[in-house]
């Protein structure tokens, strides 16, 4: 089946997304997806499971259809041969090394269009995540159809000749869509961007009473009556763990707190090993650390921690949006941040956070921070009305109606 | 001829990248003098409506930078200052942004770059209007409505509109309109005052309730117990409504 089923059960999502922003967001919402009515929507990605993009469209898929506009979500289905050169196609844009090769390419196109015949991508507007399913676009039927490429990918690296195989396609569609501008690339189509956003419903966000964060706390043995400064990344060197461990070890000696690194486990990650094994060494005789390898699933783990720190830390050397930022500022959490990639957009230097660039800076930050409860508390409080006004899930669903609601009014002005 | 009854718009804006960037105050400078309308615009008004509920006036994105990642902290203050002057057209903005600028020596402005992963990147904004459906025929029903609307329908009418157009707010012009004069002028002046949207927001309806304190007294002393009953009621509903929906914006 390449029709994804979006769980419909539970309260309205609507409503739960009212409670959270409230009645004015909703209704610009309802404003736009009005204007869209009698339009179909369709969605297609590469997997209905696992990763961001999925489980933003489980949400964004009920969301239009509670309001009124229908939208169906395809998944364009392939081999291991073709999820193999989609693979090389992700990594490369990543800037990873690798090659595609003439029959690669080859196989790419015949398997997008074999999916073009399956799927049902006859809706008004075709939105069409990522590269995997880029060249349905050749397989269009109707030209009062709108096609919109939604990229997550950050391209700002990417390999140059994958870039030239694929922008030959991106440059078919009506709008490209990104996550933020340094990872856009110039297209000789409109181009929006849309940053990602945080699900306030979900386990990692949804709000934790004092005996659930105990629970989920216990077995880490962590104490309860200090400061936590917590950082939570994979390990990798670009989140600079052993930089925040230098960082922490500055702050305290002249405050008293306790470190929290908290990470995957990295059991099938070589460098995240050898990166664990880095700031095990450097923490080694630190008795104020505490480094948690946690599993995939830990979401409600990680919204405890989150919840019960003092400080939260991303003091990466390099980013993508870093939504663990938004994460923690929704939670009213003091956060500290290096100022690379989207940490800028979420953290504005001493109104939602703290922006440094260094070692130093960032146990300055701490040090006055773990002293200051009062500038904890007006942080926080500004973070999370910057976290609801921006980087929530309504947000990009508004996003996404407004470049609808353009497309199809143009279309309507062009057509008149 | 009458007056037609006005609606209230909200707005939502299609960011795009400009693909231009600064890495110190030298390209910042050539990227403002180069900028499009719709550039200055998203950069030093519209943060605005990104931190509706601050406190204080929300820092521009030049400012902001120059403060954040630049950590040049007099420039950043002077930015500010020039970003929130009121009344200024696109031209008079450039113009004062380019001569904060223009004081810092050139040595000076190239002597501090921004770490690569933090260049300062040029977007603009396209502006998607979005009619509410909410249309009002007199003033009280336009208060009222504004009370109850998103924090983009206060930006469109009341910072976006007038800065573009160089009008005054459309709903200060229809009040004229209706012959509502005073109400228009005090309503034109608390909008040019550049307060977060949030403050602008709770002052102006609370004048236009003190407006009508007396006359909404006399109105109900005239009435019966129950009805003045049932008055309370309402206002408490109303007042609870707000604060759940409100959450921490007050």
């Amino acid at each position: 089946m390449s029709r994804v089923v979006v769980d419909r059960s539970g309260p309205s999502l609507l409503d739960g997304y009212r409670s959270v922003v409230g009645e004015g967001p909703i209704r610009i919402l309802e404003s736009l997806a009005r204007r869209l009515r009698g339009k179909r929507m369709v969605m297609v990605n590469s997997t209905s499971t696992g990763g961001g993009v999925a489980e933003i469209l489980h949400r964004l898929v009920r969301l239009l259809e509670e309001l009124g506009v229908p939208t169906t979500w395809e998944v364009i289905p392939g081999d291991a041969t073709f999820h193999a050169i989609t693979k090389t196609i992700h990594n490369t844009l990543h800037g990873a090394p690798g090659r595609l090769t003439e029959a690669d390419e080859a196989y790419y196109f015949e398997m997008n269009r074999q999916a073009a015949a399956e799927l049902d991508i006859d809706g008004d507007l075709v939105i069409i995540h990522d590269p995997q399913p880029a060249a349905l676009v050749l397989q269009r039927r109707n030209p009062n159809q709108r096609w919109v490429w939604r990229c997550h990918i950050d391209l700002s690296h990417a390999d140059p000749e994958t870039w030239g195989f694929l922008s030959p396609l991106v440059s078919m569609y009506d709008t490209a869509i990104f996550s933020h501008a340094a990872f856009a690339r110039p297209l000789p189509v409109p181009t929006v961007l849309a940053p990602p956003s945080i699900d306030p419903l979900s386990d990692k966000n949804r709000e934790l009473d004092a005996a659930e964060c105990d629970a989920l706390l216990a077995p880490h043995g962590l104490p309860a009556r200090r400061p936590w400064v917590t950082q939570i990344s994979r390990f990798d060197r670009l989140k600079d763990p052993v930089g925040v461990v230098d960082a922490f070890a500055l702050a305290r000696a002249q405050e008293d707190a306790h470190l929290v690194l908290a990470g995957g486990s990295a059991d099938d990650d070589p460098e995240g090993a050898e990166v664990l094994a880095e700031v095990r060494d450097r923490a080694e005789g630190m008795r104020d650390v505490s480094i948690l390898a946690l599993p995939p699933d830990a979401h409600l783990t990680i919204n405890a921690l989150q919840r019960r720190s003092a400080v939260v830390v991303q003091k990466s050397l390099r980013e993508g949006f870093a939504l663990t930022v938004s994460e923690a500022l929704w939670k009213r959490r003091a956060v500290i941040a290096s100022a690379v990639g989207g940490i800028p957009l979420q953290v504005l230097h001493e109104r939602t956070g703290m922006l440094v660039r260094s070692i130093e800076g960032c146990a300055y930050q701490m040090t006055r921070l773990l002293r200051a409860p009062d500038v904890r508390r007006r942080l926080g409080a500004a973070g999370r009305d910057h976290v609801r006004d921006n980087f929530l899930h309504t947000r990009e669903a508004r996003d996404y109606l407004a470049v609808f609601v353009r497309l199809l009014e143009r279309r309507e002005v062009h057509t008149a | 001829m009458t007056t037609p009854d006005f609606e209230l718009e909200g707005v939502v804006h299609l960011v795009r990248p400009a693909f231009l960037e600064a890495t110190d105050l030298e390209s910042l400078r050539a990227g403002i003098a180069a900028s499009d309308d719709e550039t200055l615009f998203l950069h030093a008004l519209q943060c605005r409506l990104r931190l509706p509920a601050a406190h204080e006036h929300p820092p521009d994105d030049f400012s902001a930078w120059v403060n954040g990642v630049v950590q040049d902290r007099e420039t950043a203050e002077r930015l500010l200052f020039a970003a929130q002057r009121r009344g200024g057209t696109a031209e008079a903005l450039r113009a004062s942004l380019l001569g904060v600028l223009e004081t810092v020596p050139e040595k000076a402005r190239r002597a501090r770059t921004a770490p690569a992963e933090a260049t300062f990147i040029f977007l603009a904004a396209e502006s998607v209007r979005v009619p509410t459906g909410v249309v009002v025929s007199t003033a009280d029903a336009l208060f009222a409505a504004l009370g109850e609307a998103d924090a983009s329908v206060w930006f469109y009418h009341f910072i976006e509109r007038p800065w573009f157009d160089g009008q005054a707010p459309a709903p200060a012009t229809w009040l004229r309109a209706i012959g509502e004069g005073r109400t228009a002028a005090w309503l034109e002046e608390a909008a040019a005052a550049g307060l977060p949207i949030e403050m602008l927001r709770r002052q102006v309806l609370a004048r236009w309730r003190r407006r009508h304190l007396g006359r909404r007294v006399a109105d109900l002393a005239a009435r019966s117990d129950d009805q003045r009953r049932d008055v309370g009621h309402e206002a408490v509903t109303r007042l609870v409504r707000r604060l759940k929906q409100g959450g921490g914006r007050s």
